[in-house]
């Protein structure tokens, strides 16, 4: 079957062009002038002491992709390989395997070359069953490349842990 | 039979009368959507998605149970016929569960196609999809997902009308209609995983692809199945230098579009993990450079010693190619007897042919070999008698053909075995030198089919780095006792071949299209 070309209808430039960068500068200059003169209201930290203390990422930042976890221990991945053939690095690698389980199909190997993902979020975009995720994990350097490839057991994380990136997802796809 | 016109969309079609429309059309390059139509099976007109307007008829016709008449006029892009196609697809997803992230077919599903194509996005339904059986055991080879069926009845009627067992039935009526097999049977006939390849959805699936690999990873590569002399067309499906599995591909000089289980299940050998992947020499692994220099050392001072006392069994598992540059080989190294080991099997009237090779008849058409056991019992006498004393062995089959104390009495004879071999088989602890051999999914080439149809095979897998394939390997050899500068490609060999004024004389190795091209008939 020949692929169709969608053509994408974009808003005509408008002449308020000058609103979006006013805007804009405004939030960067707010934000200046409160760590500026923050010190006269009593602010006594201009930053995080990290590592002691962590920022919390909104639920839109990208980091790692994940495997969701379902509350029997399991993954909620059935390996249908779209996360792989959506991957523009390749760096997923599947094997999928059959249970007696309802959910018949599991994959046997799920293997993240993390030295390879550029954290695209595009496996979880194709994901059809919210089974990868991308999470708030940035910190994955290791010292060999061995130690950048994660298997599926390291991949695994609980769904409640992983539930304010999903609310997001879902709430971005709820609109039109 | 006549040759009448008809006027599809502005196009005026040429077919002999009586063809189907559907097939006309289809023929003519234009894309109409069908499900229940196979150009070998007989027309059931279930599916009810290729209709068209024809002129002068008030409703929509199917196409594919419309014989063409002289001047028809067709329209198959009418909006009407439009509307019938999103009917179409909206009641078979109706009831189609969305196991597409499971389903072995999902990438090459044609009601996914279809639907996406031609469907409505959203259902109107309200009502539960319903329920059924699935991943039924109905065969050996086979699962049934009941929920999946689209009722296209393309099964039963080759289980009817090819393979001629009807293990498969559509039961019940109406929104009951279900897909199973007789309670007294399952679905085990030779040909049963065909089902699999005509279903135009998920609902047969095969055991041996089941939950193994996505379609669109697969790359295909056209090849001729090696399993028997019937020489079937097939597309080898390979992902990571790995066969999962093999597809027939229409020949209706050969297999039509058929392909039997036993063929296309045979195709693990090229990457079992027991084949043999560097050369032994004296029983100890060496590098291709120092088995070379051993054989060819082994084999001059054979042939001073003991003169012409060499005997050859020829595979039929080689290419032409490789059998004629070996031919080359066998007569410089001034061979006595040669032979060739087949296996044999039972054969059918469809496509299973009794001889367990895909090149036998050409090593008989290269004139290689003679007699009615091709020489084999000869050169086993001789061999016990004493008079060969020296033996190079290509491929397996006679371990397959020879009662085993024979075959120890034999080997234990020998003073020279050369084998090139998929294993390293106890059996030859004898050999001098057991060259790895190169499997049809390896190499470039042409097998003679049980017909004479001379059909050419292509490369899927890669080899090792450093692989000698067999035609390279014989001319190393030829080169070695010869002193002469021979290279191995398929052109000079076939400029060769062809100048030899044997069988292959006629035949060109550019003009042999995809489907092959009879000895006989180029010949004449």
């Amino acid at each position: 079957m020949a692929a169709r070309v969608v053509k994408v209808v974009r808003p005509a430039p408008t002449t308020k062009q000058w609103l979006p960068i006013l805007i804009g500068l405004g939030v960067a200059s707010a934000h200046f002038f409160r760590n500026l003169f923050g010190f006269i209201r009593g602010r006594q930290d201009f930053t995080v002491n990290f590592p002691e203390q962590r920022f919390v990422q909104p639920p839109a930042m990208r980091g790692m992709p994940v495997l969701v976890q379902m509350a029997n221990g399991k993954e909620r991945c059935v390996a249908c390989g779209l996360c792989e053939w959506a991957c523009p690095t390749s760096c997923i690698t599947i094997f999928p395997a059959e249970t007696a389980a309802e959910v018949e199909r599991f994959p046997e190997v799920f293997d993240i070359d993390m030295a390879r993902c550029m954290f695209c979020g595009l496996c979880e975009e194709a994901c059809p069953e919210e089974a990868i995720v991308m999470s708030r994990q940035v910190e994955i350097s290791s010292y060999s490349r061995r130690g950048s490839l994660w298997r599926k057991q390291d991949l695994l994380v609980p769904e409640a842990e992983l539930k304010p990136r999903l609310d997001y997802l879902r709430a971005q796809y709820a609109r039109k | 039979m006549k040759i009448v016109k008809v006027t599809v969309d502005g196009r005026t079609l040429e077919a002999p009368e009586g063809t189907p429309l559907l097939q006309v059309m289809l023929d003519a390059g234009m894309d109409i959507p069908h499900y229940c139509y196979h150009p070998k099976l007989s027309i059931e007109g279930s599916c009810r998605f290729c209709q068209v307007r024809i002129e002068g008829i008030p409703k929509l016709q199917i196409s594919c149970n419309t014989p063409v008449r002289d001047g028809m006029v067709v329209k198959s892009d009418d909006p009407e016929v439009h509307l019938v196609r999103r009917g179409v697809v909206e009641l078979l997803l109706l009831n189609h569960p969305l196991d597409c992230p499971i389903c072995d077919k999902a990438g090459e599903c044609w009601l996914q196609n279809y639907a996406m194509r031609f469907g409505n996005r959203e259902g109107h339904t309200i009502d539960p999809r319903r329920k059924r059986g699935k991943r039924l055991d109905i065969g050996d080879r086979m699962l049934l997902d009941q929920e999946r069926c689209i009722l296209c009845r393309r099964c039963v009627r080759f289980c009817n009308e090819v393979s001629k067992t009807g293990e498969l039935h559509v039961f019940e009526l109406g929104e009951h209609s279900k897909l199973d097999i007789y309670d007294d049977q399952r679905l085990d006939n030779d040909y049963s995983m065909n089902t699999a390849d005509i279903c135009p959805v998920g609902a047969l699936e095969t055991k041996d692809f089941h939950h193994k690999i996505r379609v669109w990873f697969l790359q295909e590569t056209a090849t001729v199945c090696p399993t028997c002399a019937n020489g079937c067309n097939a597309m080898l499906s390979v992902y990571k230098n790995r066969i999962w599995r093999m597809t027939p591909r229409r020949n209706d000089e050969v297999n039509e579009t058929w392909l039997c289980d036993w063929g296309r299940l045979n195709i693990g050998y090229p990457t079992d993990s027991g084949r043999l992947r560097v050369p032994i020499v004296d029983g100890a692994a060496a590098t291709w450079n120092q088995a070379l220099d051993r054989a060819t050392q082994a084999l001059t001072d054979f042939t001073q010693q003991h003169g012409a006392a060499l005997g050859a069994v020829v595979s039929p598992h080689l290419t032409n190619e490789e059998n004629f540059r070996f031919g080359e080989l066998l007569k410089a190294l001034q061979v006595k007897q040669v032979a060739m080991a087949v296996q044999r099997w039972k054969p059918d009237d469809l496509l299973i042919k009794a001889e367990k090779a895909a090149n036998a008849r050409g090593v008989r058409e290269l004139k290689l070999v003679s007699g009615a056991d091709d020489g084999l019992e000869q050169l086993l006498g001789a061999i016990e008698s004493g008079a060969i004393k020296g033996l190079y062995l290509c491929g397996d089959d006679l371990l397959k053909v020879t009662p085993p104390d024979r075959l120890e009495g034999i080997f234990s004879k020998l003073e020279l075995l050369i084998v090139q071999s998929l294993t390293n088989d106890p059996r030859y602890a004898h050999a001098k030198v057991i060259f790895p051999t190169t499997t049809f999914a390896e190499k470039e080439g042409t097998f003679t089919n049980h017909a004479g149809r001379v059909q050419r095979i292509t490369k899927a897998l890669d080899t090792p780095a450093g692989w000698i394939g067999d035609g390279e390997l014989f001319t190393h050899l030829l080169n070695a006792v010869t002193a002469s500068g021979e290279t191995y490609s398929i052109a000079n060999v076939w400029d060769r071949m062809s100048s030899d004024g044997a069988a292959f004389a006629a035949v060109q190795f550019d003009n042999i299209g995809p489907h092959g091209v009879p000895l006989a008939a180029a010949g004449k």
